[in-house]
């Protein structure tokens, strides 16, 4: 089963998500409250406009009620004077002069009587009264055959209406050329009957400018259907009484609409949304004129302007709301890095402790860590130790045997941390790599010197003591690179004389001096860093060069027993206070027996190697009086001749005569060949091995000699000694 | 030290005898310089009688080696007996040239 793991986030992507989230809390909620706020609002508006549009339609009303009302009252009013005229049919006139007068909107005035009322007027009778464009009344009987009114719908409801009956709309394009409407009441006989209708043809020209006065909105605007339908008011005068409302809405694809007709035909009241097709969202409120007219009017209310004032207060809200989120997010986001920069900070200093840790470990791992480090050997025990303070330190030491010769350092990098450590750590690696063929401590020290001090922009530096300390004669070589000098504990105890050279690193070019001093045996070289004369006390006091004698007197000479004894008393020096520097120590102790000599040889050869068969018989007989087998004599007869024929090779210039001493000496041990010369100083040690594992034509035809000498011998060891090369060369026995 | 070079069944053989330390090396280089002609033929190196050998003698025997390698010839070397054998082992010549 494959098992697929989720990526794990980086801390940034997860401080991006909660800075969204966070925000899109935030904005949710302002989106709410802005969003309730409007809602509630926009509840508020839609109440007021609903009551404004009540209001107005009910203003429009009262002010038709009022002209259609003096209308119906005038009528009534001439009630008396019908009823009186029924007797001649020619007083009509005169009645309708009398109506039209009184009303200015009465454009004309006529009587209807059912067929033959009056039979010497014949089946129609139709007395009109109306004023022509001077304002003098006209008379005229309109009814006959071909204006045959008793078909006439108007007449016939005007008839059967005892409280009057206001006719459809209509335009008047015989006489006034405008919109009116006739209003008809029943003209009863003596006994009640119902004999005809009285109408006063009223002038609409009002309605207009009542209905299209002042809108609500700037864009808003009303409306006034009949009964039938039709437009009698509109803003727009082309619709007024040629279309009906269902003509003008026939192609609005809201059907609530069509449901709003059929309402306001019947003459209710109330209120609907309509979308027109341009998607604009209207508010219409509509009532019935109060009466008989059966008209409707309708106050129409385009939304955007309703909402206009909400909308601009709201969209005023909308920029310092954005702004203020953006200020949010922006807050959010600032916490929210801080807080992931504080994280990571801690993560870096944690994963930088952990380095260093690395650092400390690969520095430790570097330094000599087996001790005692030369169980076989009877000349010499070592022990180093180094207490690192807190961070990575610069304190270093490191000890090896090279052809008999121990190669022994001591130092102290300037400052702390990583870049001392690093310094500690090139440092010990150029000491290896340079005294592997450099014998000279100063040669070496001026090599390394060379190699740190170029390009040392940091100028850092290092105190070192190098010491070569040749084992076989207790002769050691040293040089100090202002280090502390080593103490040397025998039978006495006292520092190592040491000449002032300036530290490693600080000056290229510096001749550095080496010194000698003969070590003899039972006598411990003991190195130290400032880590231990410098340890400090809570007094503030310092171990000291005194305390460190003292030590040094009273302490046992095996090198383990004796660090340990010193860092016990520079701790119980030191007591609670923290140890502010690497503390190390280095405790050399020379042991080398002088056994008796068992037996001795010389022979003394020119610098020719035609010499080499008187060498070949001296060979044989010391190998014969210790009872070597053939194979031992001719390793020992091959590693004396590739020694002898190399120094009279080397140490004497061409064409120039010279001795070689060839001393062999044997004593329980070992047998020992000491080649002794006068030449250049040459040192055969320092000369790198031959590579044997290359093929024919890569194989230096130079260079196996020495490489034979390492190999059959068990030693080679070389001193330059009073203007001599000293070249011994030991095999065990 | 004594050398000899024969030729045996088209192979030229050279005899070496005694000790070829480095004050023999002197002259045997020169009684090796025949040899140089036929290094594009197989040699042989007879070191049935060789006592001893020193660097200076592996020397010349690498020189030879050099020299038929670069012509495509061999240099075999037999006889040898177990204290030169360890001396051929030890500086790696034990695999540099042929044994028969």
């Amino acid at each position: 089963m494959q098992v697929f793991k989720r990526k794990p986030l980086t801390s940034q992507q997860l401080s991006r998500r909660s800075t969204i989230a966070v925000i899109a809390c935030a904005a949710l909620l302002i989106v709410g409250l802005w969003g309730f706020q409007y809602w509630s609002a926009s509840k508020g508006i839609r109440l007021e406009v609903e009551q404004r549009a009540k209001a107005e339609l009910k203003v429009k009303q009262l002010e038709i009620q009022k002209v259609l009302s003096s209308v119906e009252v005038a009528m009534q009013n001439m009630d008396w004077a019908i009823e009186k005229g029924l007797s001649d049919p020619d007083d009509f006139y005169e009645v309708a002069e009398r109506l039209v007068s009184t009303n200015e909107a009465i454009v004309g005035a006529a009587a209807l009587f059912v067929a033959n009322f009056y039979p010497q007027k014949g089946r129609w009778y139709e007395p009109y009264v109306t004023t022509d464009s001077t304002g003098q009344f006209v008379h005229k009987q309109i009814g006959s055959a071909s204006h045959d009114y008793l078909q006439f719908d108007w007449y016939l409801k005007g008839l059967a209406s005892p409280n009057g009956y206001w006719s459809e709309p209509y335009y008047d394009e015989a006489g006034a050329l405008q919109m009116l409407s006739s209003y008809t009441q029943q003209i009863r006989d003596r006994e009640g009957r119902v004999v005809g209708i009285f109408v006063a043809d009223v002038s609409l020209e009002w309605l207009g400018k009542i209905m299209n006065a002042k809108p609500l909105y700037p864009s808003s605007y009303n409306i006034m259907l009949s009964r039938s339908g039709q437009i009698m008011a509109s803003p727009i005068e082309t619709l007024v009484l040629r279309h009906t409302i269902e003509d003008v809405t026939a192609k609005m694809s809201d059907t609530a609409v069509k449901s709003l007709n059929i309402n306001m035909k019947a003459g209710q009241s109330g209120t609907a949304t309509i979308v027109n097709n341009k998607g604009e969202k209207n508010y219409v409120f509509y009532a019935p004129v109060e009466g008989n007219t059966g008209w409707s009017m309708a106050v129409v209310c385009p939304d955007r302007e309703v909402y206009a004032d909400l909308r601009a207060t709201t969209m005023s809200l909308l920029l310092p709301m954005l702004l203020g989120m953006l200020l949010l997010g922006f807050i959010v986001w600032r916490t929210v890095r801080s807080a992931r920069h504080l994280r990571e900070m801690g993560e870096q200093r944690a994963s930088m402790e952990s380095e260093l840790r690395v650092a400390n470990n690969i520095q430790m791992a570097m330094l000599p860590k087996i001790f005692p480090p030369y169980p076989d050997r009877d000349d010499v025990d070592i022990y180093g130790l180094l207490l690192p303070a807190k961070a990575v330190g610069g304190d270093l030491f490191d000890f090896y045997i090279r052809d008999e010769k121990l190669f022994f350092c001591i130092g102290d990098v300037s400052g702390k941390g990583v870049p001392a450590s690093l310094l500690m750590a090139v440092t010990r690696a150029l000491f290896r790599t340079v005294s592997a063929h450099e014998a000279h401590p100063a040669h070496i020290m001026t090599l390394l010197n060379d190699t740190i001090a170029q390009d040392n922009e940091s100028n850092m530096f290092v105190t070192l003591f190098v010491g070569v300390l040749d084992l076989p004669t207790g002769r050691l070589r040293y040089c100090n690179a202002g280090h502390d000098a080593p103490l040397l504990a025998g039978e006495h105890v006292g520092q190592l004389p040491c000449d002032p050279n300036l530290p490693v690193g600080v000056m290229p070019d510096w001749k550095f001096t080496a010194q000698e001093a003969i070590i003899y045996t039972d006598t411990t070289i003991f190195l130290y860093t400032d880590g231990l004369t410098e340890a400090e006390n809570a007094a503030h006091e310092l171990f000291g060069n005194e305390r460190i004698k003292k030590v040094a007197i009273s302490a046992e000479h095996r090198p383990h027993r004796f660090v340990h004894a010193m860092a016990d008393a520079a701790k119980q020096f030191v007591g609670d206070a923290e140890q502010s520097d690497d503390l190390t120590m280095l405790a050399i102790h020379y042991t080398k027996q002088q056994l008796d000599i068992r037996f001795s040889s010389i022979i003394i050869l020119k610098n020719d190697v035609q010499e080499v068969p008187k060498l070949a018989t001296f060979v044989d007989q010391v190998c014969e009086r210790l009872s070597f087998d053939p194979a031992t004599t001719m390793q020992m007869n091959l590693a004396i001749e590739e020694a002898v024929v190399n120094v009279m090779n080397y140490a004497y210039p061409a064409g120039t005569e010279g001795d070689v001493k060839i001393e062999a000496q044997a004593n329980d041990q070992r047998l020992k060949f000491v080649i002794i010369d006068s030449g250049m100083p040459f040192d055969p040690t320092a000369q790198e091995d031959a590579d044997i594992t290359l093929s024919a034509e890569e194989r230096r035809i130079g260079g196996l000699g020495i490489y034979l000498v390492r190999q059959l011998m068990d030693s080679i060891n070389y001193e330059r000694v009073d203007g001599q090369n000293v070249l011994t060369l030991r095999k065990k026995l | 030290m004594k050398t000899l070079i024969k030729e045996e069944n088209d192979i030229i053989v050279m005899y070496l005898e005694g000790r070829l330390d480095t004050a023999a090396a002197v002259q045997t280089e020169a009684d090796m310089r025949p040899l140089y002609d036929c290094t594009d033929r197989d040699i042989m190196l007879d070191c049935t009688h060789l006592e001893y050998i020193s660097s200076s003698g592996l020397r010349l025997f690498l020189g030879l080696l050099k020299s038929a390698k670069s012509k495509g010839g061999h240099v075999f070397i037999r006889g040898l007996n177990s204290n030169l054998q360890s001396v051929f082992n030890m500086t790696g010549f034990s695999s540099l040239f042929e044994f028969k």
